[in-house]
This record gives C-alpha cells, structure tokens and sequence, in this order.
C-alpha cells in the first residue's frame, strides 16, 4: 500500500475512508479463517465485517486495552446466526412449474396411498385379533380360561417394553437372528 | 432444436454402449456389498430401451403448412401466463380482503415453500411397521359384539339445588379439582398413539446477567442438532438473585420440530446420544403432564454429545454450551400410553412409572 502523510493518515482515520485494499463484504470462509486465524493474538475484534476495512488504528486498539475481550468464536456465531440464510422464493417458468406441480401432485397421492394401505393394515389385524379373541372366548372348550388369561394386562404399563427390544429398524438382522437365551434383566 | 438434442445424443450413444468393450464390461460387471443381487445389470435394462428413433418418422406436409402456434393462440380467449411467469408471493401479510394473497405453502413462489422431504428417517420406518401394531396388540382389550359400556357419571357436574343461587350456574369441574383430564379412549386401529412434536426448549439465565453471547451460543447449538430456527423469549419470572426483570430480558430459546426434521432428531437421540451417556438411569417414571408429553432434561455435556455438536465442538466456547429441556408430545391421551410409545422406540424409563 502507498503510504500517505501522518496528516492524511489521520483524515482518513476521521472520516473512515478505507486505506486497504479489500473488499467491503468479505465472504464467509475468509471471515471465518481470519478471525479464527487472529486467535492468537492479543486484542478483541468488534465485529468480524468491520475488522476487515480499518481496524489497525492506534485509537481503536487503545480504547479496548481496559476492556476484557469479546471470544472469536462468539462473533462468529453472531455473525452466522444473524446471517441472512432465506433465499428469495423460487421463480418458476410455465413448463418447469408445471413439472413441479405434476410431481407434487404425485407424490402427495403416493403418500396418501401409502397411510391408506398401512391403516387398512392395521384395521385387518385389529379384526383378526378381534376375531381370535372371539373363538378363543365362546368355542375353545375350556370355559373361556385362555380367553381371561389372554385379556390380563399386568406389567404392560409397569414394566414396559424391555429396553434390548425397543430399538431402531437397521438395514439387515443381526447376525444370530434370534437369541433364545434371553432373559428379562433383574432390576435393581 | 434445443429440446431435439439429448435424444440425437441418446440416439447416437445408445448404440455405443452395445460394443462390446473389455473396460466397460469389467465396469458394469463390479458389483458392492450394498448393491441389490445381480438379477439385472445395466446391458438388461439398456436392452429394454428401444433402440430406433423416433425422431426418423416423416411428418407429412398438410400437418407440417397448417401448424401455426402463434394463429393458434390468438384464437384462445384467454391467453396463457407468460413463457418467463414469475408470479411475486406477497412479502407482508395484509389481511384476507387484500387482492395480492400469498399462493399456497406447497406452490414454490410461496415464501413458506420448504422443499423436501429429502430422506426417510429410520424412526419413522420403525414406528410404522413394528411399533404401530406392538402398541395396537399389547393395548388391545376384547370386547365382545354387542356389548355396551355402562353409561359413565358426566365428567362436569351438576349443581345440587340446595340453593337458589345454583340456578344458572356453570358446571362443577371434576372432583378433586378444576382440572379437566383429557378422555382416554380404548386404543383401537384409527387412535394408536405416535409422536406429533418435540420441543428443544433451553432456558440460558447467564443471558440476563452476564451478556448476550450466552443466549446466541445455545441458540445457534440448539438451531444445530434440530435444523430448525429458534425462537426466543422474555423472561416472565422475577427472581432478583438472577436479576431477572420480567418483560426485559431474552432469557430462552426454543426450537419445534415436526415431520422429518422430528424424525430424524429421535434417531440422533435414541441411537447416538442417549446410549453415550454416563451413569444415565433413563427417563424418570413420574415424568409427563397427564396429556401424554413426557419432558427430560440433558445437561450441558450431554448436549455436547450431539453429533452436530461433537464434530465441531471448538468452535462453541465449552462453558456456553446450553442445557435443555426435550418435551416429546404424542397423540396419546395418557401418559402410560406415551411411555409405551417411547419405550417401545427406544427410551429407558426408571424409578416408579406414575400412571
């Protein structure tokens, strides 16, 4: 950079005419890099876009010697957070909204489809149930005993589902398929 | 002539691909663990393809003289939108008699257009083939035709008329206080409960004593393992050791998931986080508001365990990490069907289960 007389040094100081050569908005990645890059040294930064264009006066850096430090990393949390991320809406010519429309439609039809089947599903073998309770209950022969011992509910809100049960769907089973040896852990 | 061109290209290099070549079929015979059994490789599906043009068929000449598009549109009463349509959402809400109204959620040029759903969470496979019917089998309580329940006392009651004054009154609430519980119906096909929404809700007090770095760090760690922007709120208590000021000072962030970005959170949570946590009993029994949410709390280094967090934890100040509070809301009616619900996903729960 050229250097400039003391007295116009300080003009530009005064009406805060950048003296460097970068430029005003600097993007994301350079914010980021710089001000992680400054971490070392002594010194807090005000904000990371106004370091960039005149921080290196002496006036500025003597006015925060008393004050205890801002964290980078805060400003740079300040700076994503309240960075603008919305996009302005999508526009869309005739054939291209068209073609969105069409698959939206679509697919809002296949997921219809979809929750229609697994509900009839689940009404199928709710009915089912419904249905082998029912036998269980007036044809098996043995006065409705297996029935009463069916329909008892102790520990189903007590004890809950064991916890090796109550696990996420994976890709493929596990590689002993089922364990027989399986027995309820005792609580303490 | 643009929209001619990917199929001559096509035209041209379907034939290519029929040559045999030593290098492409050592390429299209490579085969991974995670690939589908070889029952069709990509020569059967190209052979599917037809492989003559059909850019050669010959238009004849009256149907080629009498096209004339723009003749054709300027007999239509309306014109169609422009080629270039660009249809503006409204950018404020100016009430429903304004003649500019935004477009529907689902239309892209709204503002509120969310594209997606881009995966199809795990969670969210589990609960529909396995969980769904556990709970539906487990809840299930025979009933046999014909039966009718004996008619129940009314949940608000009446007045006795011992005094003139009870004339015109509104119902007594329910005994035992003005509380009026949700009904619990039999849990049959069409009301298995599932989870609605979850709520990541951080209450930072060190925001209204020290400065505001502290609500931005947990509102940004909180926008970081939900995918959801946080809302934030004012505190309404007073509490002077705090010095907190009702009305003044931002004190909480909160953060709503639903849908896929729900799903997704519950997988994180269930596989990755809940399972690294030290000496964690679970979730206590008692937890729960009698409506079917249960709410548990993380500390802050267990919030840390977020992978969103984990893989970029230096660039959170460690003492600023926030805590926070999960409500998980189902649609059941009672909490023992929630903690069914959550204990069959995945969720530990300790202590005395409180029905």
């Amino acid at each position: 950079m050229r250097s400039l007389s003391p007295a116009l040094a300080s003009l530009a100081n005064v009406f805060r005419i950048p003296m460097s050569l970068t430029p005003a908005r600097p993007s994301v990645t350079r914010v980021c890099h710089e001000t992680l890059s400054r971490r070392t040294q002594p010194g807090p930064i005000t904000s990371a876009v106004q370091t960039a264009s005149f921080s290196s006066t002496s006036s500025l850096a003597k006015r925060s010697e008393g004050r205890p430090g801002v964290d980078k990393r805060i400003t740079l949390i300040r700076y994503f957070l309240h960075h603008p991320l919305t996009p302005r809406p999508l526009r869309f010519s005739r054939n291209r909204y068209l073609r969105h429309w069409t698959i939206h439609r679509a697919w809002q039809l296949f997921q219809a489809k979809q929750r229609n089947t697994q509900q009839l599903e689940l009404q199928r073998q709710y009915q089912s149930m419904q249905a082998a309770c029912e036998e269980l209950r007036t044809g098996a022969g043995d006065g409705g005993r297996l029935f009463r011992k069916s329909m008892n509910k102790k520990g189903i809100f007590t004890d809950l589902i064991p916890i090796e049960y109550g696990r996420m769907q994976t890709e493929f089973p596990s590689a002993e398929g089922w364990n027989h040896e399986w027995k309820k852990i005792e609580k303490k | 002539m643009a929209a001619r061109e990917p199929s001559r290209y096509l035209a041209r290099g379907l034939p290519r691909t029929f040559v045999p070549s030593a290098r492409s079929q050592a390429f299209l015979n490579r085969r991974n663990v995670s690939d589908e059994a070889p029952a069709r490789r990509l020569s059967d599906q190209l052979e599917d393809l037809e492989t003559a043009s059909s850019l050669t068929t010959s238009v004849s000449e009256s149907a080629a003289s009498s096209f004339d598009p723009i003749a054709r549109s300027k007999t239509r009463k309306t014109q169609l939108p422009r080629g270039r349509y660009q249809f503006r959402s409204p950018k404020y809400d100016r009430g429903p008699l304004h003649p500019h109204q935004p477009p529907a959620p689902s239309d892209p040029s709204s503002r509120l257009f969310v594209p997606g759903p881009f995966a199809l969470p795990r969670a969210e496979q589990t609960y529909n083939s396995t969980v769904a019917s556990d709970i539906l089998t487990l809840c299930y309580v025979h009933t046999p035709p014909g039966f009718k329940p004996p008619p129940k006392a009314p949940r608000l009651r009446e007045w006795d008329d011992s005094s003139p004054y009870h004339k015109n009154r509104p119902l007594r609430g329910p005994r035992g206080g003005d509380v009026l519980r949700l009904l619990r119906k039999p849990i049959k096909f069409n009301n298995i409960p599932k989870i609605e929404r979850i709520t990541l809700h951080s209450y930072v007090k060190e925001a209204a004593q020290d400065n505001s770095g502290w609500l931005h760090v947990a509102g940004i760690a909180v926008q970081a393992i939900s995918n959801v922007r946080v809302e934030t709120f004012k505190s309404k208590a007073s509490v002077a050791n705090w010095s907190l000021v009702p009305g003044r000072d931002t004190v909480a962030v909160k953060a709503e998931l639903q849908g896929e970005n729900m799903y997704h959170f519950l997988g994180k949570l269930i596989d990755v986080v809940l399972p690294r946590l030290k000496d964690w009993p679970g979730v206590k029994g008692s937890s729960g508001d009698s409506s079917g949410n249960i709410t548990f709390g993380l500390e802050p280094e267990q919030m840390a365990l977020f992978p969103e967090i984990e893989v970029n934890y230096d660039m959170y100040p460690p003492k600023m990490i926030p805590g926070c509070h999960i409500t998980l809301h189902t649609t059941a009616k009672a909490d023992k069907d929630a903690r069914l619900l959550l204990s069959a996903m995945g969720i530990p729960f300790y202590g005395k289960i409180v029905q």
